[in-house]
């Protein structure tokens, strides 16, 4: 009782201060530089050129801290030793590339990097193609859609109990397992088989991303202008041909952003390798990695290095993304 | 013609069949989940969710009386009793060894050797008679086979939100969730307004660095952020996994903000702007109002995303019972109960019920946002 | 309105009066505990002051901890918040790291004690606490040694001490399928061996074994590596080791490898198949004894997994143990492998010493020993309140040792000890091969010198 009353004081606390702030330094700022008398021209241009900051202010300094210093913080640590007070150069980096993890774990990478945004976009784009034929369509869209409110923790216990394996003798009660014995095969142990267990998590998340995809899409097909499809059925097209030749062709952009978006989720891949395999069995991957050398083994400077490296894969998308981004704000 | 008509018949069944078979294979494994959270553990463990409606075969061990208990009848020494503790079953088969559990039938009597003998009747009463006194501190044990009717049940999520103390980590999860969610969103509302409707030199610059650090891995800032809470005398707690919230949400909630009000009537904001009002009126009087949508987008994504986080809490929040969340639990369960599925699915299916219900009754609100945020 | 939560209110007043009086199942007084050293432990007044603890016990275990950190509090007055984590090892090393650590940490393993003590982040103890330990637990100063360490500074103190022993050369199983398969109790590794094999030929798998282990897994294949060095060759091949004197890919530690794949790699030996000894948790593994019918009829695991049998399990009626026997042609006596937990201070405050201190008291020791799972080696305790008769075999067993080594796995570095050597086992029991396991552990280990 006491924590929601804390919670919600908090809430009103904040709000209330963060409103004080925002009409307090706007009100202060009208009151300083007056939009009339004499001056009022020149104050009017120093109050436009002061505004913006005010509104900025917050935002930036707790990007500043939460975002921009750490970034600046690992690079300054990977070239440190493991308690962060030696520096020892490129060492970590070095270290880094003679090992056998670290490949693996790039490998792994590089295949989620590959499967999930292309299945999730796969079945995305499928999933919008066929609902918005039917008239239970949104239905079905939902249902589609759902995974994504699930976190990947709760969705590690529902694959785990799909995948869940039990020795040849004793009753499957894993669903997959199930449909193996009942097909006459033998239960396989899913989750602990190298390199096709890579897949398998996969799975979850192309699970999971599949419904954002579908949706964005979705939207984007329903954006085609109807003469281009018609004139395409007068000509005598078959619904596929329509749809690969025509639609796909005029929703090539949203494609591509949802492929990014999914592939930026998918470079941050952690809960789910974390809570699934802890990255053994030849299933690590970079983030997974790194929470391991930094706190499993108390090595913030190898923790770092591969942090940095998972920042250097990440950068040609951003920059990709701020392009886009300066192309939408002309 | 008529070939044409059928043809499309049967495309429209191909159509409905394709996304009848996607939803089923979205939707089994969560409602695997469902029904087994609701299962009566014993069947649980023993067979599939698919089978709960069927009756299970299940086995019991039971143990006669201790010798304690024997009595003289006649020449004989005999103890008598019932498998079943509450005196409810029916025996298919029993046994007296573990590797033939089911050697004999109801009513059918067992020689133990030494001149004891045992028999079991369908209801689960049980004779043990011996020539001799019978020695020893313990029971006879009964392997018995019986057939159990499907049974559903509650328990599950009473013994979960009892013991296992996720009663208390789904209100810390409402403590961490709500003011991390509100927030980020007047924060990001303004600077979204900024950069979208005011001018100023290195705008464009600004908005740039809010998309790169839409991709910053955020398990590189943990511990240089800890470190930083600790040196301020936040510690781990509540305001501080907030702020953390915030920091993290921030980029997506001024990207997708900024979107949606960059695609606002220019007229009415120009209109205001002449006659004479300030920025901060024309953001409280008009943009707010009119973004109304994208807020609500942002703010699921905020609750969904903060709701869901793992490892946030794990760093920014304590371990003790007043600070830890759903995801943390279960998580904690995985570890300490891997193989006590019904404690798991009831606790993992707690956990994304709030999830499931905010988007079921909010996902209009979401495709808006994301549209805005994505479509261009 | 008002009347719910009135009613509610003294529901809760019911329900804490009910956990205080479960909170000290042993009245202080009764029985053959040293009362008088919980009564001199009140003279310590700690009463609003917070600890917090932080350690990896869970479910039973830390049921069993927080029966005896209410003695504490009643006797102090002190509030003692434990905190027990799965992910214990990950998690103490951000909370040191980050500069918000707990009072007192209890460390699985010496060695990730060690790495932070070298990083100043652990308080070391006075001498006097060091001669202390040496004089009253059993084989005293090699308890102080385990628990010695170079701090940030390069010289050595103590930096904790141990409270649980746990005694790992154990096999468990359950004497009644044991007579329905006429089966003895071995007396050498190879009874062991051709018994495990006789399982076999009657049909039966003979062995469970699970790695599982949430975020460490793996652990429990190297203790069975461990438990053969000892057994394989002398003890100060052990030594060298567990030190990195000798290579983690020399052929004797390879050959020991081995010999745990001999149990673990063969199908027929293991219940569920070799798959399932990675997948399977180490929790959840000997609950397979008790199945019917019997899914295996062997466990090697340490003192303390009664706690994780199924609910009603009476230890030594239901369940019992053997000690896992020595080579007859080796000649290298009984030796055993042996673990404990170790307390630390990781916060320098009045509370944190006075839980210290509340560990050197026997009365600490003697609460946990009447439950359930625990040994010490704590001479000043009453061995006649063990909570069960097995207790009392382990401390002969432990008694018997010709030799005892504390677990490898702990004491060597937390990169290789808990780290690569618990993932390597993995991969070995998933099929890699032991030389390559051996030397990619031994890479890991140069990579850290």
């Amino acid at each position: 009782m006491g924590q929601i009353l804390y919670a919600a004081a908090t809430i009103v606390v904040g709000v209330f201060l963060c409103v004080a702030y925002f009409w307090g330094s706007n009100a202060l700022l009208d009151r300083a530089l007056p939009m009339k008398g004499p001056k009022a021209a020149a104050n009017v241009r120093k109050a436009n050129a002061i505004r913006p900051w005010l509104f900025l202010g917050p935002s930036m300094i707790v990007l500043g801290l939460y975002l921009v210093y750490p970034v600046f913080n690992s690079l300054w640590l990977s070239l440190h030793g493991s308690g962060g007070r030696d520096f020892v150069g490129l060492d970590n980096y070095v270290w880094l590339f003679g090992d056998a993890k670290f490949l693996e774990s790039v490998r792994n990478n590089l295949l989620w990097l590959v499967f999930v945004p292309a299945m999730a976009t796969f079945f995305g784009l499928v999933a919008a193609a066929l609902t918005d034929r039917i008239r239970w369509g949104n239905l079905a869209k939902s249902l589609i859609f759902m995974p994504m409110a699930i976190s990947f923790v709760g969705a590690a216990v529902i694959w785990k109990f799909v995948y869940d394996y039990r020795g040849a003798d004793q009753e499957q009660i894993g669903l997959l397992n199930a449909i193996v014995v009942g097909l006459g095969g033998d239960p396989v142990a899913w989750i602990t088989v190298p390199f096709w267990n890579n897949f398998f998590l996969m799975i979850i998340l192309v699970w999971i991303q599949t419904g954002f995809a579908m949706v964005i899409l979705s939207a984007a097909l329903r954006g085609i202008p109807e003469e281009t499809i018609e004139a395409a059925i007068l000509d005598g097209a078959s619904p596929l041909q329509i749809f690969w030749r025509i639609k796909i062709p005029q929703i090539w952009g949203t494609i591509a952003v949802v492929w990014t978006t999914i592939t930026i989720l998918v470079l941050k891949i952690f809960d789910i390798v974390f809570a699934m395999t802890n990255g053994q069995w030849g299933s690590q991957v970079l983030a997974n990695m790194m929470y391991d050398w930094s706190f499993r083994a108390g090595d913030f400077g190898r923790g770092s290095a591969i942090a940095v490296i998972l920042m250097l894969a990440v950068t040609p998308i951003m920059v990709w993304n701020i392009r886009n981004a300066r192309k939408e704000g002309n | 013609m008529e070939g044409h008509a059928g043809q499309k018949a049967a495309l429209t069944w191909a159509v409905h069949i394709a996304v009848v078979v996607l939803v089923v294979l979205w939707t089994v494994p969560t409602f695997g989940l469902l029904v087994s959270s609701f299962r009566d553990k014993d069947q649980l463990a023993a067979t599939g969710w698919w089978t709960s409606l069927a009756a299970s075969e299940q086995t019991i061990a039971a143990r006669t009386d201790s010798p304690e208990a024997q009595a003289r009848e006649g020449n004989l020494w005999v103890i008598r009793g019932n498998v079943f503790e509450r005196g409810e079953g029916r025996v298919a088969s029993w046994g007296t060894s573990s590797r033939a559990p089911a050697a004999f039938g109801p009513g059918e009597t067992a020689d133990l050797g030494d001149g004891e003998t045992l028999a079991v009747e369908e209801d689960g009463s049980y004779l043990l008679s011996a020539s001799a006194e019978m020695t020893g501190s313990r029971g006879q044990r009964i392997y018995v086979q019986s057939l159990v009717p499907p049974r559903f049940t509650t328990d599950n999520y009473a013994t979960v939100v009892g013991a296992e103390g996720i009663g208390r980590a789904f209100l810390n999860t409402f403590t961490v969730t709500i003011p991390a969610t509100v927030i980020p969103i007047l924060v990001a509302a303004f600077a979204a307004y900024a950069l979208a409707w005011m001018q100023f030199p290195g705008r464009a610059l600004l908005i740039a660095c809010v998309v790169g650090l839409l991709v910053v891995p955020l398990q590189l800032s943990l511990i240089p952020l800890l470190r930083f809470h600790n040196a301020i005398g936040l510690g781990k707690g509540y305001f501080g996994i907030w702020l953390a919230h915030t920091g993290f949400g921030l980029p997506l909630a001024i990207y997708l903000l900024r979107n949606y009000m960059v695609g606002l009537p220019k007229d009415i904001i120009e209109g205001a702007r002449v006659d004479g009002a300030t920025d901060f009126q024309i953001f409280r009087k008009i943009v707010l109002p009119l973004s109304f949508p994208a807020l609500a987008s942002f703010a699921i994504f905020q609750f969904l995303w903060t709701w869901n986080d793992l490892l946030v809490a794990k760093v920014f929040l304590g371990t003790s019972d007043s600070q830890l969340v759903m995801t943390g639990r279960i998580v904690e369960l995985l570890g300490s109960r891997g193989g006590n599925w019904e404690i798991l699915t009831a606790a993992a299916f707690l956990s994304i019920a709030v999830p499931l219900v905010v988007f079921f009754a909010m996902q209009k609100y979401l495709v808006r946002g994301l549209l805005a945020g994505s479509v261009k | 309105m008002s009347r719910i939560l009135g009613s509610s209110a003294l529901a809760l007043v019911c329900l804490s009066s009910i956990a205080t009086a479960q909170d000290l199942p042993f009245p202080p007084g009764e029985g053959g505990f040293h009362w008088d050293a919980y009564e001199a432990l009140k003279s310590t007044d700690l009463s609003g002051q917070v600890i917090t603890v932080a350690g990896p016990w869970l479910s039973q275990e830390r049921d069993y901890f927080e029966t005896v950190v209410a003695y504490f509090e009643a006797a102090t007055g002190a509030d003692v918040q434990y905190n027990g984590s799965d992910s214990f090892e990950q998690q103490i090393v951000i909370d040191t790291a980050a500069g918000s650590p707990p009072d007192i940490a209890i460390f699985p393993q010496p060695g990730l004690a060690a790495d932070l003590a070298a990083k100043g982040f652990l308080v070391p103890l006075p001498q006097a606490t060091a001669d202390w330990v040496a004089e009253n637990y059993a084989a005293g100063q090699s308890w102080v040694d385990l628990a010695t360490f170079p701090g940030q500074d390069g010289s050595d103190a103590l930096y904790g001490i141990f409270y649980r022993v746990d005694l790992k050369s154990l096999v468990w199983y359950v004497p009644e399928n044991f007579e329905d398969l006429g089966l003895e109790i071995p007396g050498t590794m190879e009874d062991l061996k051709a018994m495990t094999q006789e399982i076999v030929d009657e049909g039966e798998t003979p062995w469970c074994i699970g790695l599982g282990s949430g975020g460490a897994t793996g652990w429990p294949a190297t203790d069975w590596v461990e438990d053969l060095m000892l057994r394989m060759y002398p003890p100060e091949v052990y030594d060298d080791w567990v030190a990195n004197q000798m290579p983690f890919d020399d052929p004797k530690v390879i050959a020991a490898i081995e010999e745990f794949g001999w149990f673990a790699r063969n199908d027929d030996f293991v219940a569920g198949g070799t798959g399932a000894v990675a997948s399977t948790d180490f929790r959840d593994s000997p609950k397979g004894l008790f199945a019917i019918p019997p899914q295996c009829y062997l466990h090697r695991q340490a003192s303390f997994i009664p706690s994780f049998f199924p609910e009603g399990t009476v230890v030594g009626e239901d369940a019992d143990f053997f000690y896992f026997p020595s080579y007859a042609d080796k000649d290298l006596g009984n030796p055993v492998l042996g673990a404990g937990t170790l307390v630390s201070m990781t916060k320098d405050s009045p509370g944190a010493r006075a839980f210290v201190e509340f560990i050197q008291n026997p009365i600490a020791h003697e609460i946990w020993m009447a439950q359930r799972a625990f040994i010490s080696a704590h001479l000043g305790t009453n061995a006649e309140l063990y909570g069960d008769p097995t207790m009392g075999k382990m401390a002969e067993i432990l008694r018997g040792a010709d030799t005892f080594r504390f677990d490898g796995s702990d004491i060597m570095p937390a990169a290789v000890g808990a780290g690569v050597f618990w993932t390597g086992m993995v991969d070995y029991a998933g099929g890699a091969d032991a030389a390559e396991v051996a030397s990619a552990i031994q890479a890991t280990w140069d990579g850290i010198k």
